[in-house]
């Protein structure tokens, strides 16, 4: 059940209370935690951050398009297997010759479990304790969510060839957050082993928190004005309305400026490039605030 | 304990099932629910599986739990003030005659109270030692007991203590209560630090009523976005299942293979290095869907709930890239992103995506002739002459198209279907016959 202590943010990153909560939910439970919501809103950075914070060990898989469960559990090595059978062959020519045999570093071809590579999954299962993070599931093909339901509910990975299972008690479970976007619905079996966080975006006041944080002396003036535009630019009904991510990104921006200086380049709305991410966008913005 | 609460929760097309009283059994044990606030939280994190989720599982939970019926269509605020449970519970408020606060703040309070967690516990003063020092059998003497105001500072925690103790004490100091109280840790009142009152510090008690602690509850719960009622459906169309595994037809099927190099190594190894190629047949199962419903108007209003319905199957079974847009009667600049329509996504944008999306278009077509104007009709064209595999379901009976003169034109532009399983069938069939001769790309 990994450590149930309840975390609430480090110096870095400041967990909003619910996603603490649900997060603590499932910690408890030893089931993974589902995080939904917009882009940009921390979802990748809690498990980071949290790993970070506890000094726990944090595997990562970003799942892609061609995601499959043996990449996130384990990976039998068919050309190192090749290779080394060949050699085996050849070793025998050799010896006969005279010759000294080739080295295949330790690994015995009769020892199938020299030629699997653990993938993050299996990892940190071996690892009590750990932090498993799986990014962007919704990215993956609809089947890898589906394999990872054995693994989830038991516990458990059965590796390929050599069919060795290593699996984790419930008390050393690692803590494992899975994060999507919904770009696609996961399964509902799938979904039913998880607990479920929808992160809602964070309103000015929790922003203001968010960015101290980060940028701890920043001046009153700039952080209340820079707010201000965020909200109104997401107000907007922009395509892409910017998160924190882009917040963040552009207050580092503003950090090089003195601050009247940054204060002017917010009222001009300048380096807007930073927060609208597409052109559309970028000329609802120009003709809202024509200079 | 619960066994009725998975029926609850299906009601409002919520999973709920022996697994769901298992997993709060289990959080129960470990020492995770202490409070009514708690229990949502964990059911919540359990049961809900997307943000529209979170409405009718608040539904479901105030239903059961605090037996407060929210009808359809009903704020929570309303169903509260109308339920019994709060009538009961302002009784139990006890204030004073005309210093009764707004009705919408005792709402407040009694929701704040409900959504209290454990989790509110900020700084902790050990709430074990006040309560057994504390005798629940205590005669009410007035006000003397209100001693403990600089107590206020600190903060009591009962998270420790079984909320059926909790519950029980409340009762007993409920029964000798008599006057509303000030201060002071043992009267159910305000301030104070005895575990049931309101606005008092001590944390993870029985909260009665205050402001402290469920801020969650004001923000997520009186939130409209988090608040769709309005999401059940009762379809008992059952021609939906078979349109199902018609429009699986439209799954695509390739005939290429490619190489299966571990069988090819693991035969090679066997033939003591002699390597022959196995290949095996790919199979790629990209189904992509565009739906453009035409949600506007009563003429369509019954078929479009049945249409998302098996739209949304389909996307749950088989396909992995499912966009739905929205238009009324026809389409002008574009269409529309959100079932309301105020998100515009112009034509030229839906024509850039990929040509191998299959486009069905729902709609009955009917209109008054000036509404499908030449600058519609062009972009319908445009839609058609972009996906190769576009085609329109018509909800109205075939017999009744040719009365109808938008519906004639626009049958010169798409292909058109009734939506029975029969039309869909061959509409499907339709589909995949122009993918195979028409491979434009």
């Amino acid at each position: 059940m990994a450590l149930t202590d309840f975390w609430t943010g480090s110096k870095h990153y400041l967990c909003d209370t619910d996603l603490a909560q649900a997060f603590h939910i499932a910690r408890t439970l030893g089931m993974p935690l589902l995080i939904e919501g917009e882009p940009g809103t921390g979802k990748t950075e809690l498990p980071i951050q949290y790993a970070k914070d506890q000094g726990l060990p944090l595997f990562t898989f970003p799942a892609g398009s061609k995601s499959n469960v043996e990449q996130f559990v384990a990976k039998f090595d068919h050309v190192k297997y090749l290779r080394d059978s060949q050699v085996e062959v050849l070793n025998a020519q050799r010896i006969e010759q005279g010759l000294d045999p080739l080295e295949s570093g330790g690994r015995k071809t009769e020892n199938l479990d020299d030629y699997v590579n653990l993938g993050p999954g299996a990892q940190a299962f071996s690892h009590p304790n750990s932090v498993l993070l799986i990014d962007e599931i919704d990215k993956a093909p609809r089947e890898f969510p589906n394999d990872l339901l054995f693994a989830l509910s038991h516990r458990q990975f059965v590796l390929p060839e050599s069919g060795k299972t290593i699996s984790v008690t419930e008390k050393d479970m690692p803590a494992i957050v899975i994060t999507s976007n919904r770009e696609q619905e996961l399964p509902t079996a799938f979904k039913g082993r998880c607990v479920y966080h929808y992160i809602s975006f964070p309103d000015a006041e929790l922003m203001e928190k968010i960015v101290k944080k980060h940028f701890p002396k920043i001046e009153g003036e700039l952080l209340k004005k820079s707010i201000r535009l965020f909200y109104q630019l997401r107000g907007m009904g922009l395509d892409r309305a910017p998160a924190t991510r882009e917040m963040l990104h552009w207050l580092k921006y503003l950090e090089h400026f003195a601050v009247d200086e940054a204060i002017a380049k917010i009222d001009k709305k300048e380096g807007m490039g930073i927060l609208i991410k597409s052109h559309s966008d970028m000329r609802k913005i120009q003709s809202f605030y024509p200079n | 304990m619960f066994t009725s609460l998975p029926q609850y929760l299906r009601d409002q097309n919520l999973q709920g099932d022996v697994r769901t009283l298992l997993l709060l059994k289990k959080s129960m044990e470990r020492g995770l629910v202490n409070t009514l606030g708690d229990l949502y939280l964990v059911l919540k994190g359990l049961v809900t599986n997307s943000q529209k989720d979170i409405g009718p599982f608040t539904v479901a939970f105030y239903q059961y739990f605090c037996d407060v019926t929210i009808k359809r269509g009903e704020s929570l605020e309303a169903a509260i003030l109308r339920s019994e449970t709060f009538q009961e519970w302002r009784k139990l408020q006890d204030y004073e005659e005309g210093e009764e606060p707004e009705i919408a703040e005792q709402i407040d309070d009694f929701i704040n109270q409900i959504h209290l967690t454990t989790y509110d516990i900020k700084s902790v003063l050990k709430g074990e030692d006040i309560l057994n020092n504390d005798d629940p059998n205590l005669k009410d003497l007035g006000d003397s007991d209100e001693r403990l105001q600089n107590r206020l500072q600190q903060a009591a925690d009962f998270s420790d203590i079984p909320l059926e103790e909790l519950l029980e004490r409340m009762k007993k100091v409920l029964e000798q209560q008599k006057k509303r109280h000030q201060g002071g840790n043992h009267w159910v009142g305000q301030g104070g630090t005895s575990p049931y009152g309101n606005n008092g510090a001590a944390q993870g008690g029985v909260r009665v009523g205050g402001s402290g602690g469920g801020k969650m509850a004001r923000k997520v719960i009186g939130d409209k976005n988090f608040y769709p009622v309005d999401t059940k459906t009762t379809l008992t169309d059952d021609s939906i299942d078979v349109a199902l595994t018609i429009l699986k037809g439209i799954q695509e099927e390739t005939v290429e293979t490619e190489l299966d190099i571990p069988n090819t190594i693991k035969e090679g190894v066997k033939q003591g290095g002699l390597f022959l190629p196995i290949e095996r047949d790919k199979i790629d199962q990209k189904v992509q869907v565009v739906l453009l419903i035409d949600n506007g108007g009563y003429s369509m209003l019954p078929y479009v709930k049945t249409v998302k319905k098996l739209f949304s199957k389909m996307k749950r079974r088989f396909a992995h890239d499912l966009k739905t847009y929205y238009f009324h009667n026809t389409i002008y600049d574009g269409v529309y992103q959100d079932a309301f329509r105020s998100k515009l996504v112009p034509t030229e944008k839906l024509c850039k995506l990929n040509k191998n999306y299959a486009v069905f278009i729902i709609g009955d077509a009917d209109m008054a002739p000036y509404e499908l104007s030449e600058y519609s009709l062009y972009n319908w064209q445009e839609i058609n002459k972009h996906f190769p595999r576009a085609i329109w379901l018509n909800p109205m009976q075939e017999r009744f198209w040719y009365g109808s003169m938008t519906v004639n034109v626009l049958k010169q532009v798409f292909e058109m279907f009734p939506m029975s399983p029969e039309g869909i069938e061959k509409g499907v069939a339709h589909m995949n016959r122009k993918q195979k001769f028409g491979k434009a790309d």
